[in-house]
């Protein structure tokens, strides 16, 4: 495990690049975070915080400057590896949870692992664990749809944690979360940061910009790192 | 049981009833042609001309036998492409 | 097996998947099936009938002579039999009288034959098609099944009677009946002495229906027949090669009818499937970028969409060209019936062998399978490359 986890060098991105409706989304971001620390991202939206986030999660790379994700450049990696490093070293948890409502609790946690070739049992194993680690162990089998907002996120988790990636991101995870359920997501985010995962997370929320696990508070305005 | 299995086993079982339709196929074209040398000897002792399927189209008992223009005979507006079942029901008189 | 395993898991998936929009999925199957179901029972069917009729049809008369008048057949005289005698190479000539018998009570037609069966071919052996009973002598019929059952209702009636043109009786005593093997041929058939038939038809003695010509060497048909027509020029010469062609013709137009119908059904179910596959609802867009943002590349999803139409289309090819051979074999085919040989009151039972060949079902497996395949990947492709960071927003 590096030093620098996360390290973004020059990183521009532009957006239909030499068309009419070219969109400079980030210019000259120079950022480096430490394998096992904690940092929020804060932006406006339209402040380049989405962009930012799929850069260091491995969705697409930048147009131009060095951006290394956990030991790998992304600069001109093909699609298909680019999955593979995401798939191998980020855990997603999205904002809406981006759980799928007709498949089971099980089905939506594994699912990152079916392209794997990773047969039924090893897959039920593996989330067994985490469904227990995070107590929704009883809801195994029920449909997502039917199960409640906190339980839902915990689902989300389990998904981002399932192949033991080394970075978390999540972006706006308390969102549609009451007070109680907050201060409960960012328990978990302190207990997988004790375990020595990477934690990026995206927030306005003061529950987490203010809570004392997260170290750094990353603030970007107009796609430039703003620097208070 | 994972689904690709239950797939599996229900093509498996797909593939058995076809099999036993296969065999009954082959059956049956073994009667067909333990028959066909009985329909050759008819067709050659009667000099018949067709297949007895659509016994009320002159043309078709007999295509070659009767008039090429019977086609056309039977109704002013209609060309007797079909026989008459193709555009009339079957008479309703005493049985 | 690491890339066997992931098939294994991404086929789990899409299973699973059309599972989950069972209903949905269950109405494209249904169409699908229906539309090889009825491809295959038509192809079966008139491939049945057709080989049937070109291997019997082999065996029509080599030359049949028809006495023309006014564009019409009417009887021809015995004398044209003399006429014929200086003619080298001709084996016999078979005068025969044969005609149509409306039977008003039923409203079925049955085809009268009238000849000596000894002067043609393979007409010695006649009496192995004959199940009861032997050839007619005088004042006998040997019947086909279905004027037996019409005949007889249900019993075994030896005598029977038919009214000649002046509404006069003629009676008959049963000789025998056709063996049921035969009834694709003589079900309507009533056959007599040539004799029996005149006096029925009330045709004078020195006339008969045609002529059949047989010939010593086969391949002097057509040398023979234009020789015919030339001594005989009020007649029309037929050749057995003139019939086979006429009786391809008749199935051939109306197999081409259905065919021309069935190839509409074809082309609606296929722009059927592309609206069905193409139009992406805003859940399965979604549902796409969610699987790629989590680590499913381009083709895995483009290998999840293609285990969905290879499962459609599989299952419903099978079960429908399996319910067609049911339908054919079973059912004989009754739902072409009546676009293919029209009603009859007479209707033999129809035992048909299906015919299955490689070629043909190749053939609507082309038709078929490959369009709807093609239908639900292309527009697939559109959806594999919906960039994985919508998943985001």
């Amino acid at each position: 495990m590096t030093a620098s986890f996360v390290a973004l060098e020059d990183v521009c991105k532009i957006y239909n690049q030499g068309q009419p409706n070219q969109v400079r989304a980030l210019h000259n971001i120079n950022l480096v975070i430490a394998a096992n620390s904690m940092v929020c991202l804060q932006g406006a939206s339209g402040s380049g915080k989405s962009t930012l986030l799929s850069i260091i999660g491995c969705v697409f790379p930048p147009t131009s400057g060095r951006a290394t994700i956990a030991g790998k450049a992304l600069s001109r990696m093909p699609d298909r590896f680019l999955t593979i490093h995401r798939r191998n070293t980020i855990g997603f948890i999205f904002q809406h949870f981006n759980i799928l409502p007709d498949l089971t609790v099980l089905e939506n946690i594994t699912l990152p692992l079916m392209p794997l070739g990773i047969g039924p049992g090893a897959r039920k194993e593996r989330a067994e664990r985490l469904m227990e680690m995070l107590s929704i162990g009883h809801r195994s089998n029920f449909p997502a749809r039917q199960i409640s907002g906190g339980e839902l996120q915990r689902v989300a988790i389990a998904r981002a944690l399932i192949n033991d990636p080394p970075i978390v991101l999540a972006d706006e995870p308390t969102a549609h979360l009451d007070h109680t359920l907050s201060l409960a997501f960012m328990e978990i985010m302190r207990e997988l940061q004790r375990a020595g995962k990477t934690i990026i997370l995206t927030s306005h929320d003061p529950l987490i910009t203010q809570h004392p696990a997260v170290e750094r508070i990353i603030a970007i305005e107009d796609g430039e790192i703003h620097v208070p | 049981m994972r689904p690709s299995l239950i797939f599996l086993v229900s093509l498996g079982l797909l593939a058995l009833v076809d099999s036993a339709l296969l065999l009954h196929h082959h059956a049956q074209k073994e009667n067909a042609a333990a028959d066909a040398g009985l329909l050759r000897m008819t067709a050659a002792g009667l000099g018949l001309s067709d297949l007895c399927l659509a016994t009320e189209a002159r043309y078709t008992r007999h295509p070659a036998v009767t008039d090429p223009i019977v086609p056309f005979m039977d109704h002013p507006g209609a060309f007797e492409h079909f026989p008459s079942g193709s555009f009339w029901a079957r008479p309703s008189g005493p049985r | 097996m690491m890339s066997f395993a992931r098939q294994a898991n991404i086929i789990d998936y899409s299973l699973s998947s059309l599972w989950r929009r069972r209903f949905k999925s269950l109405g494209v199957m249904v169409v699908f099936a229906g539309v090889i179901f009825l491809l295959a029972s038509f192809q079966m069917t008139t491939k049945a009938l057709t080989n049937a009729a070109s291997d019997i049809l082999a065996f029509a008369p080599e030359i049949t002579i028809q006495k023309m008048k006014a564009g019409r057949q009417e009887s021809i005289p015995l004398e044209y039999k003399e006429k014929l005698a200086v003619i080298l190479g001709i084996r016999a000539i078979t005068p025969r009288i044969w005609g149509y018998y409306f039977n008003e009570t039923s409203g079925a037609n049955y085809t009268v034959l009238g000849l000596d069966p000894f002067s043609m071919p393979l007409g010695d052996q006649l009496g192995e098609a004959i199940d009861t009973g032997a050839l007619p002598l005088d004042h006998e019929a040997v019947l086909g099944q279905g004027v037996f059952a019409e005949l007889a209702g249900g019993g075994d009636a030896v005598i029977f009677s038919l009214f000649r043109p002046d509404l006069s009786l003629k009676t008959f005593s049963r000789a025998g009946v056709f063996k049921a093997e035969t009834n694709i041929l003589t079900y309507d058939t009533l056959f007599m002495n040539l004799d029996d038939a005149r006096d029925l038809f009330s045709l004078p003695a020195d006339m008969a229906t045609d002529l059949c010509v047989t010939v010593a060497n086969p391949n002097e048909v057509q040398t023979i027949a234009k020789k015919i027509a030339a001594l005989l020029p009020d007649t029309r010469v037929v050749t057995r090669q003139q019939i086979q062609k006429t009786y391809q013709g008749v199935f051939g137009w109306r197999s081409g009818f259905a065919s021309i119908c069935l190839l509409t059904a074809l082309a609606a179910f296929i722009i059927f499937a592309w609206d069905k596959a193409s139009g992406l609802t805003p859940e399965e867009r979604k549902e796409i970028s969610i699987l790629k943002i989590i680590g499913w590349q381009t083709s895995d999803v483009l290998t999840l969409r293609f285990w969905e139409g290879v499962t459609v289309s599989t299952v419903s090819f099978v079960v429908g060209y399996t319910l067609a051979y049911v339908h054919v074999s079973f059912f004989e085919a009754s739902l072409f019936r009546p676009v293919l040989l029209g009603w009859s009151v007479l209707h033999p039972a129809l035992r048909l062998v299906p015919s299955v060949e490689l070629g043909e079902t190749l053939l609507i497996l082309c038709l078929t399978v490959v369009p709807y395949l093609a239908a639900t990947i292309i527009p697939a492709w559109r959806a594999a490359i919906i960039p994985a960071d919508s998943a985001l927003n």
